[in-house]
């Protein structure tokens, strides 16, 4: 207890903390090894240029442009402030959804198919719905519960099936991402709800403020001028805290624990674990299906309708969002904005260097592999601080979690 | 001239971060003796013994082989100072057969092949002399856990070791089985081999070794020749103060009937045949009713399927004048509190801290609970009172995470779950099994403290003593079915054991059969 404030190694939170941070900071060091290296063996490049790059992929959401003489001015931007909140809550919501099924034992990568049939509904609902006649924000809380039931239901149906089949979730989750993706194409194509004015788009859907249906700004269009933010940041942090408290303060967040974290033991006492199995994909579900709504309604965003051929990478990248905030609900918030945050460091490369955002692109990958390690780098920690403990010689507290490894040989029989 | 001791351990010290788990602990086996190991669970009996098999290094002390200081670094550095270690879990490919187990990591080869030949001839020559009786070509999966064990002797006994280390050998064995190792461990004795015995079986102890070592805590208690002792005083210095070996309780005054079974069968997950195959009894308020029988006979699946774990295909289960043939684990709960035989598949979700696991049933309760939302302090006031009227020691009280308690601990905390549900029926499935004197003198106690409020407790048991002292009546299962009822006062262990061995049953079943 003592210990606590002294050594931080020594505390769980604080490890896995520092194992994230381990995993960015390296993505960013390879993001930038790579700009370094473009920059000295390209003609068309100088030291100079990778060195505003480098800059630029660490505080590239503080960027203002440049000045008249040609050098980077930094301050405080409001709009890529703004744009960045506005792309966190997508990921934010998606990374919620894995984070819940992570929590409950479950690998929920169904998330791309249940942000598709909540991008469906949701759309379905804002145009389909005539606001001449139903109030737009109506429309517009219709359409939000419509995406939320629909993902529900998608991510309920791997739910069953493992529940009551014992069929793996992960394969049943990359098989509905397709049906969703084939589904969805199908129910848009012959529509009338395709962009059919606008005729340099093909095969997209109406924007929702097509009919007047927009999430409210909340007066964060103030705050952060020019930019694309809306309400739904904020409806993503309530989010967030909800599924916080619904996970540690309730008898359902209980028992969903419980039979994530051995579902023998909840069957023993008395648990119901297929019911349990099933809704904790039905929630990971509706907070995917969230996520689209809140990012389809916001009034501004299209929808590229024929997409049997590819997911939505918003649904995948909730599993490193996941990870990196070792799933747990509050740090998704911050490692969603900290994903959206490389978006805008993309775009900032694109138009003040030579660069480009795929840059970016790199760098999100190396922290997805990165977050997958993150669990192997808190061992390496737990291990370093237990080998200084041990040659510092301190005995005091902790006594019981020796003595388990003295009993290691005599307990272990159960898996 | 060659030491009197061929090992000894000087003044080992093993920290583990927060805890010594061996404190300057000296011990010296002489050549061809039998050396008991005793000590509570978490006395660093098995620190010790890894130190000497090298899978841990000392911090301080050293390790002498006939006089000289030898440095063990790993396994292998035991084997080639002729050290061997039957552990209390096999360390067996179930898929290979005996031979090629006995002589993996040590095999003969030709130009890189096998030559299985000659290693045969040896074992079969070892398994003669010892009277150690495996069929060397088949699977290990296939054998019983008494032959896996011969198995494990003939490992050592292949590499030529002289220095055995067994580590709890008997916990698996019937009677009748550790007779017969007892007799191997004193040939081997007799022939020079110098032999290091784990355990906290008074009994064994005192039938085989010639010495004992007592370790408390950490700490070296004394070393005592066994002639010179009793088990009393064993017990005594192993755990610190007197205590009761005899379970002390009253006669039974069985009341009504509290759960009745008719004709229930199980189907078996292992073979075609029913598990558990019509099996009907009564248990009555008041009483300790005692499944006996080896490991494996059906205990468990009777189990499961009373308390709802498994579903029966036949019968009739009757519990406090409730039909609950049917009905949910949940709904079997109302009137049922069952201490799990598997405490880390079932009794304890390892990854939550000891409060949560304290009210793993009880969390729907209106008193832990508001609207859906637990009440926490009412949750750590339960655990609280539970900790400290149940004894039971973890690092952070409520707050720790159950992963990190003792084995004994963590029943205890199960123990205390589950007598504190206060319901008429308590099952209770090998409640203490791995733990130590102290521990199970606690636990039985309880148990006979819940029969005398007028609980029915039925208890499934494989160790012998427990059967005989703690139950009022007793049934053996043997192969699914009940074979016998007999009084635990008028029978004796050895016709308990023809029952478990299925070589007696009951007048009219051995008719029929």
């Amino acid at each position: 207890m003592k210990r606590r404030g002294t050594n931080l190694l020594e505390r769980e939170g604080a490890r896995s903390v520092l194992a994230s941070v381990i995993s960015i900071v390296i993505g960013m060091l390879v993001g930038s090894l790579l700009i370094l290296a473009m920059g000295l063996f390209n003609s068309g490049l100088s030291l100079a240029s990778a060195w505003d790059g480098i800059r630029l992929v660490f505080g590239g959401l503080f960027s203002t442009g440049r000045s008249a003489s040609g050098t980077l001015t930094w301050g405080f931007n409001p709009t890529s402030i703004g744009n960045m909140l506005f792309r966190a809550t997508p990921l934010i919501m998606t990374g919620l959804s894995v984070a819940v099924a992570f929590k409950t034992g479950l690998f929920n990568i169904g998330a791309p198919g249940q942000y598709l049939m909540g991008t469906a509904a949701s759309l379905m609902i804002a145009l389909g719905i005539p606001t001449e006649t139903v109030p737009a924000g109506l429309v517009w809380l219709l359409a939000f519960l419509g995406g939320a039931l629909a993902g529900a239901l998608w991510g309920a149906i791997p739910g069953m099936l493992k529940a009551f089949l014992n069929i793996n979730e992960v394969l049943a989750c990359i098989m509905t991402n397709w049906i969703a993706a084939n589904l969805v194409t199908w129910a848009f194509d012959g529509s009338q709800y395709r962009n059919l004015v606008e005729n340099t788009k093909s095969a997209y859907i109406y924007k929702t403020s097509y009919n007047g249906v927009a999430t409210s700004k909340l007066g964060l269009d103030l705050i952060f001028p020019n930019s694309q933010v809306n309400g739904g940041i904020i409806i993503a942090i309530v989010l967030a805290v909800l599924v916080y408290i619904l996970m540690t303060k309730t008898t359902l967040g209980y028992e969903l624990k419980a039979c994530g974290s051995n579902r023998h033991a909840a069957r023993y006492a008395g648990i119901n674990d297929k019911r349990n199995i099933v809704l904790s994909m039905a929630i990971a579900g509706a907070l995917s299906g969230i996520a689209a709504s809140l990012y389809y309604l916001s009034g501004n965003t299209e929808f590229f309708w024929s997409t049997y051929q590819s997911l939505p990478a918003t649904g995948f990248n909730g599993i490193p969002v996941a990870l990196l905030a070792v799933n747990h609900p509050i740090g998704v918030i911050f490692t969603g904005c900290f994903m959206s945050m490389l978006d805008i460091v993309g775009l900032q490369l694109t138009n003040l260097t030579a660069y480009n955002e795929y840059i970016t692109d790199v760098i999100i990958s190396v922290i997805v592999y990165l977050s997958a390690f993150s669990l192997v780098i808190k061992m390496l920690l737990t291990k370093r601080s237990k080998r200084n403990r041990t040659a510092a010689g301190t005995t005091e507290s902790a006594p019981e979690k020796a003595a388990d490894a003295v009993h290691t040989e005599k307990g272990g029989e159960s898996a | 001239m060659q030491a009197e001791n061929i090992i000894e351990m000087l003044h080992i010290t093993k920290e583990f971060p927060g805890i010594i788990a061996n404190d300057d602990i000296t011990l010296q086996l002489r050549r061809g003796e039998i050396h008991a190991l005793l000590g509570e669970n978490g006395a660093g009996k098995s620190t010790l013994m890894s130190v000497l098999f090298g899978l841990y290094q000392p911090e301080k002390g050293e390790i002498r082989k006939n006089g000289q200081v030898v440095k063990i670094n790993d396994p292998n550095d035991a084997t080639a100072l002729g050290i061997g270690m039957v552990h209390q879990h096999f360390k067996l490919i179930d898929v290979f057969t005996v031979l090629d187990n006995i002589i993996l990591g040590a095999e003969t080869t030709k130009l890189g092949f096998l030559q299985k030949q000659e290693a045969r001839k040896k074992v079969q020559a070892l398994s003669e002399r010892y009277g150690l009786k495996v069929d060397l070509d088949a699977k290990v999966e296939d054998i019983t856990v008494g032959m896996q064990q011969r198995v494990e002797i003939l490992k050592m006994l292949y590499r030529d070791n002289e220095i055995l280390i067994f580590d709890e050998p008997t916990a698996v064995l019937t009677p009748q089985e550790i007779d017969e190792l007892m007799d191997i461990m004193r040939e081997f004795a007799k022939e020079g081999k110098s032999i290091l015995f784990i355990s906290h079986k008074l009994n064994e102890i005192m039938a085989v070794s010639d010495r004992v070592t007592v370790l408390r805590k950490g700490k070296y208690v004394g070393t005592v020749d066994t002639k010179d002792t009793d088990k009393q005083a064993l017990s005594n210095m192993m755990v610190g103060r007197p205590v009761q070996l005899e379970v002390v309780k009253d006669p039974a005054q069985p009341g009504e009937v509290v759960l009745s079974v008719e004709e229930l069968t199980v189907p078996s997950h292992l073979h075609k045949r029913n598990a558990v195959n019509r099996v009907s009894f009564a248990a009555r308020a008041g009483e300790i009713l005692c499944i006996a029988g080896i490991d494996g006979n059906g205990q468990s699946e009777l189990v499961y399927g009373l308390t709802g774990l498994e579903k029966a295909s036949h019968g009739k289960v009757t519990l406090c004048g409730r039909d609950i043939s049917h009905a949910s684990i949940r709904r079997r709960g109302e009137n049922m509190s069952h201490i799990p035989e598997d405490r880390h598949k079932h009794g304890l979700i390892l990854d939550f801290t000891l409060e949560q696991n304290l009210v793993l049933q009880k969390y729907r309760e209106p008193r832990f609970q508001h609207m859906g939302f637990i009440n926490q302090g009412a949750v750590r006031q339960y655990a609280q009172q539970l900790i400290e009227q149940y004894d039971v020691r973890s690092g952070q009280g409520p707050i720790t995470v159950a992963r990190s308690m003792s084995g004994g601990n963590q029943q205890k905390a199960i123990i205390a779950r589950e007598v504190d549900r206060d319901l008429p029926l308590i099952v209770a499935v090998q409640p203490t099994r791995g733990l130590d004197v102290g521990a199970i003198e606690y636990i039985h106690s309880q148990l006979v403290a819940e029969r005398d409020k007028g609980k029915a407790v039925l208890l499934v048991s494989l160790e012998l003593d427990e059967v005989m002292s703690l139950s009022d009546r007793i049934l053996v299962m043997y192969e699914g079915e009940i074979v016998g009822e007999l009084d635990p006062r008028t029978t004796t262990v050895q016709e308990l054991g023809l029952y478990m061995a299925g070589a007696k049953r009951m007048g009219k079943e051995a008719e029929r059969s």
